[in-house]
């Protein structure tokens, strides 16, 4: 027989009752995220009034943008179900390259990196669907592989040599508001627009919600993953355009202390990590709230130690809040 | 002697690569295969040793811990802090190697506990445990990073006895031990049931969550021995101590044979692997492999082990997140 | 008459509103092998299940040597004396085969703390005898035969005689489904040898094999025990009539038989799958509804399956409306025209947080698209004209499907595959199960009336009511074969003859 077992007149591990989520809590999963972050700017401008100044308001857009758009593309694969711990890793691999490529190739190196990250992307999230190996492996193996070559390609910080202007407009002000955070934004917003009105967004929440279901709806389960996969190396590849026009360099390991922010950012916003609930409204705020507590530490005088501290926290109560238990009786 | 061994090619080939590797790199570089390198590479290859040991628990539970590097740091700061030194005016000689120790195994039982009773996956938790670990040690730190002045200690970390550096005799008996809590305990060989099939033992009554909160408590507190050992070696409390050793490990243990999915390898099996790690690394430097390149080394690794391991089990109706 | 060593009394189980167990009551005595034969849905898996710790009844008493027992889990039960054998393998294959009978209980072979071994695998060896089976203690369970697996489950039931001092009583469910013959006389020899100590109920669809070991049978029909038997006094025959139960419901009265045009839609040739089914051969004329009556292990679901590209077959081919097909993926078919209503409605038919309008239009947004996005005002129209046409109850248009009643849920199910324009074939893979009685009547009405309108049906029915109910014609599949056919051309079957070839 198939490893599918049989099908019987009962579970033999019965779900007894359908979990009953009541409005409350359905209620407190969709504000919460949005009160934190309120509750956040609030308390930190109450001890240190300047932070709620346009300047600085600006400053925190500035600040949030790389993480905001690594955590734009992680959504997307947690969506799915799964989780991609390769994107900073990639990120770090795409400044290297494309601050050795400006100085040659201008902007054009720009669309060759993105491709590149792209196509990493995409081979990552083949392995996983034909393969059928989890994803946090792939991802983690992912993590060696790419960050090893970036070392490998720059054991140091490489300085953009020249032909920064091609990324520099990135720090400049459209309309006092800081272009990295616009265009990090504006590619948020463009993502989420397109999974509301394509069938790809339904597609990928299903296969988060009930994937065998969504199997036997007729969706190409595996085009969509790898399609999801891709544009988390998109994005890992802009993130990593948006660090080279902060530092005016690339360096291999200079994303790498975004790994674990930028996955904070999708679960804090109240993206479940089973898949299916959530989306990139919430990533936004989780992304805000994320540097709100980043800079918001640094303005109230705080030790830079405890930050890492208050992610792992977060995210490990943000995660246990969020998860949906019903579905996952195994957890491993 | 439980029959744990399988008596498949598949288990073989750990031992071979560990062969080939080593007469290979003895035939390309000629100062390889010296008694000085040999000892150099078990002096290389104790702390990854003693962590394989007890990332392999909780791998073979089906689990995964990503939180070595964290947990490694916070204790080697803990115990930096404790023994004689430049900061506090501590002076706890061997008792700082215990409270290093438990401050892993503390850090270790709360993964395990968060892991099993709020039921949240163990690559998140050991991720935020990893975090928050990092800023108790850079907190620890502070600007200066203290350094170690217990000749005893040092000598412990950097000395040896009859010509054994005194870091693998460690590394060999919590080996050891591991190995005789795998074979002969409820905690091993329990282990092993919840990795190949935790509902039948949750069905079957066993304590499951118990048991996983066991396993990350003693993974904990290897990390936390590991990271108190390194700095005797070094002499110094820091951050850093750990760098790199969360994939080497993960490394180590798969390509000996543990799979990443549970329920299959053991504690001889991951020591396996971290031998022939350390040879390949070794080796290739040796050979005049830049040590960047290694991290992608290790990162195919896992990834073959894993293909390996989850190719024959392939079907259109598998589920893999 | 002697004491009954176990004595159920109007135990209860409801699943979501359908009832498994409807006041079962029966006894079984020291030392007897007590058949439970009945069709599917009958309750005979649930009551093991409920007996054995693994779901816990709603009402009802369950007493053993004359003390009330309840068992709250599995261990609950086993020390109650109860252990059961499952249907599917519930070994595990990476520890040693001591390990797996002894699971849980180890404290004997224990010395501070530490395995003795040598000591374990003794104690594992004396059950492994109580069989005469001869598997080795120390060996890995993975390395055994699946008949060998078996025993050393069967030896894991049997060690709770070792604790409770009491001769145990162990539950079968379907242990032969899964075997080939040398296996399944095994697992027969074994049962009557335990019957010198232990008292053993055993549920099998295969009657003759019932009535060689057991010394009493008991049918369950609809939940509830309706017959005991003593195997001198009756035959397979008698237990087919049995297991038949009332009388047709007037709702399931078939509809006279419009002939279905000749235009073959779907046609399967000599398809075969590994450990699954074989040789399968039928035709599917568009307009007809092929009902295919079978009881659990008949490798229907696989086939079902198979047609829609969830599975992969090994041999044969597969024929739409004239064309060889490959499928390599569910959207193969579904592409192609076929839809698919699984049995596991709740995790495989709909996605529950979704709503009736995403779940109905899931399968074909790409027919309701302007451009590359979703025409919302077209689909809002689609989706309220179904849900106006099928009669289905849901507050809102976009109320999350796991809201709805069973039987609204599959509507929406069947709904996802009727708002397609180009659906050919149809298969509903027992299609009314979990639902009440007024659901199925709906379901049926529409399956009827949709097939009418030159699709290809193809339904796997819970019972042979249904089968009759609704098919044009009837196919019977027993063990992975086609084992009885029944053409729309010929007169039409009696309850008797399907069942016959069923078991």
């Amino acid at each position: 027989m198939e490893a599918t077992p049989q099908v019987d007149e009962s579970p033999p591990i019965p779900r007894e009752d359908r979990e009953v989520r009541s409005r409350g809590t359905r209620a407190a999963r969709r504000f919460a995220p949005l009160a934190v972050l309120i509750a956040l700017l609030s308390a930190v401008g109450a001890i240190e009034p300047s932070f709620l100044s346009h300047y600085a308001l600006n400053v925190l857009a500035d600040e949030s943008s790389v993480i905001l758009i690594l955590a734009t593309g992680q959504t997307v694969v947690i969506l799915l179900g799964g989780i991609d711990l390769s994107m900073a890793a990639v990120a770090s691999l795409a400044s290297v390259l494309i601050a050795l490529a400006l100085p040659a190739t201008g902007p054009g190196g720009l669309v060759g990196v993105l491709a590149l990250t792209t196509l990493i992307g995409g081979v990552q999230g083949l392995i996983h669907a034909r393969a059928q190996v989890p994803s946090f492996i792939v991802t983690l193996a992912g993590l060696g592989v790419w960050s090893g070559l970036a070392l490998t390609v720059a054991p140091t910080t490489i300085p953009v040599a020249a032909g920064y202007s091609a990324v520099g407009w990135l720090e400049h002000n459209s309309v006092g508001i800081p272009n990295s955070f616009s265009v990090a934004l504006a590619a948020l917003v463009g993502l989420a627009v397109t999974l509301r009105r394509l069938p790809l967004g339904r597609y990928i929440y299903a296969i988060g919600m009930a994937e065998r279901a969504a199997l036997f709806s007729g969706i190409r389960v595996g085009r969509v993953k790898i399609l999801g996969f891709a544009l988390a190396g998109l994005f890992s590849g802009l993130a990593g355009i948006a660090m080279v026009a902060r530092n005016s360099s690339g360096s291999p390991t200079i994303a790498d202390s975004l790994l674990l922010p930028s996955i904070a950012a999708v679960v804090i916003g109240g993206t479940s990590i089973t898949g299916g609930v959530g989306g990139l409204g919430r990533t936004l705020i989780g992304a805000l709230t994320i540097t709100v507590l980043r800079v918001g530490f640094a303005t109230i005088g705080l030790e830079p130690a405890y930050e890492p501290i208050a992610y792992g926290i977060l995210v490990m109560a943000a995660v246990a809040l969020t998860i949906d238990r019903s579905k996952a009786q195994i957890v491993k | 002697m439980p029959a744990t061994v399988g008596l498949e090619l598949r288990s073989w080939a750990p031992l071979l690569a560990l062969i080939v590797s080593c007469v290979g790199f003895g035939l390309a570089a000629p100062g390889f295969a010296t008694v000085e390198n040999l000892w150099t590479i078990a002096d290389r290859s104790a702390i990854p040793l003693i962590l394989a040991v007890g990332t392999t628990f909780i791998i073979l539970q089906g689990s995964i811990d990503l939180s070595i590097e964290g947990v490694m740091a916070a204790s080697s700061l803990t115990f930096a802090m404790c023994v004689l030194n430049n900061r506090t005016g501590l002076d706890l000689g061997l008792f700082s190697l215990v409270l290093a120790t438990c401050a892993g195994a503390g850090l270790g039982l709360l993964t395990g506990l968060v892991t099993a009773c709020l039921r949240v996956p163990s690559f998140m938790v050991t991720l935020g445990v990893w975090s928050a670990s990092m800023g108790i040690a850079m907190l620890l730190s502070g600007d200066q990073p203290p350094l170690i002045k217990d000749p005893m200690l040092r000598a412990l970390g950097l000395g040896r006895s009859l010509a054994v550096p005194n870091l693998f005799l460690v590394a060999v008996a919590v080996v050891l031990l591991g190995y005789i809590l795998q074979s002969y305990t409820r905690f091993g060989r329990y282990s092993m049931v919840i990795g190949g099939g935790e509902d039948m033992a949750r069905l079957l009554g066993l304590p499951v969550d118990g048991y996983k909160v066991l396993a990350f408590a003693f993974g904990g507190l290897l990390s936390g021995l590991g990271g108190a050992l390194e700095s005797a070696r070094i002499g110094l409390g820091h951050v850093d101590v750990g760098a790199g050793q969360m994939f080497a490990t993960i490394t180590a243990v798969v390509i000996g044979g543990t799979s990443l999915g549970g329920g299959r390898g053991g504690v001889l099996q991951s020591a396996l692997g971290t031998l022939t790690l350390a040879v390949l690394t070794n080796g290739m430097i040796f050979v005049g492999i830049s040590p960047y390149a290694q991290k992608s080394v290790q990162g195919a690794l896992i990834l073959l082990a894993a293909l390996v391991t989850t190719w024959p089990l392939r079907s259109r109706l598998r589920i893999v997140k | 008459m002697t004491e009954p060593v176990l004595h159920v009394e109007k135990l209860s189980k409801s699943f979501a509103g359908v009832r498994a167990l409807d006041d079962v009551s029966l006894d079984v005595r020291p030392r007897e092998v007590l058949g439970l034969v009945g069709e599917n849905g009958a309750g005979k898996s649930t009551l093991l299940k409920v007996l054995a710790g693994v779901l816990r009844a709603d009402r009802g008493r369950i007493i053993v040597r004359g003390m009330p027992v309840s068992p709250v889990n599995v261990v609950a039960a086993a020390a109650a004396g109860i252990g059961i054998v499952f249907q599917e393998q519930a070994v595990l294959p990476n520890v040693t085969v001591a390990e797996n009978i002894l699971l849980g209980h180890e404290r004997p072979a224990l010395r501070a703390g530490f395995y003795d071994w040598p000591r374990l695998y003794a104690l594992a060896a004396a059950q492994l005898d109580k069989l005469g089976a001869k598997i080795s203690p120390s060996a890995p369970t993975a390395t055994l035969s699946f008949a060998e697996r078996q025993m050393v489950e069967i030896a894991r039931a049997l060690a709770i005689e070792e604790r409770t001092r009491h001769e145990p009583i162990i539950l079968f469910d379907e242990p032969t489904s899964m075997l080939d013959a040398n296996g399944t006389e095994t697992v027969l020899e074994q049962i009557e040898r335990l019957r010198r100590r232990a008292s053993v109920v055993f549920v099998s669809h295969r009657l003759d094999e019932v009535l060689r070991v057991s010394d009493r049978v008991c049918v369950m029909v609809n939940g509830r025990c309706v017959a005991t038997r003593d195997r001198a006094m009756c035959n397979v025959a008698d237990l087919q009539r049995l297991m038949l139960g009332r009388e047709l419901d007037a709702k399931y009265q078939r509809q006279p038989l419009s002939a279905h045009g000749p235009k073959v839609r779907l046609s399967v040739r000599a398809l075969g799958r590994r450990n699954s089914y074989h040789g399968v051969s039928f035709e599917l004329h568009a307009g007809e509804v092929l009902g295919i009556s079978e009881l659990a292990g008949s490798g229907v679901q696989s086939l079902c399956r198979t047609l829609f590209g969830a599975e992969r077959a090994d041999t044969g081919e597969i024929v739409l409306d004239g064309r060889s097909v490959r499928l390599r993926e569910p959207a193969d078919a579904v592409g192609l025209g076929i839809g698919y209503v699984p049995a596991e409605r709740r995790l495989e038919g709909i996605v529950g947080g979704f709503g009736v309008r995403e779940n109905m239009t899931l399968a074909h947004l790409d027919e309701i698209r302007r451009g590359p996005f979703i025409h919302l005002a077209g689909e809002r129209q689609v989706v309220k004209s179904w849900i106006e046409r099928m009669r289905i109850r849901t507050p809102t248009v976009d109320a999350p499907a796991h809201d709805l009643s069973g039987g609204n849920q599959q509507k929406v199910v069947l709904a996802k595959w009727l708002v397609g324009r180009k659906l050919k074939v149809l298969i509903l893979d027992h299609p009314s199960r979990g639902l009440d009685v007024g659901a199925k009547a709906e379901l049926f009405a529409l399956i009827r009336e949709f097939a009418r309108a030159g699709l290809g049906v193809l339904l796997v029915a819970d019972t042979v009511e249904e089968v009759m109910a609704l098919s044009d014609s009837i196919i019977v599949m027993k063990d992975g074969v086609v084992s009885g056919r029944f053409p729309a051309s010929a007169a039409k079957p009696s309850r008797l003859q399907i069942l016959e070839r069923m078991v």
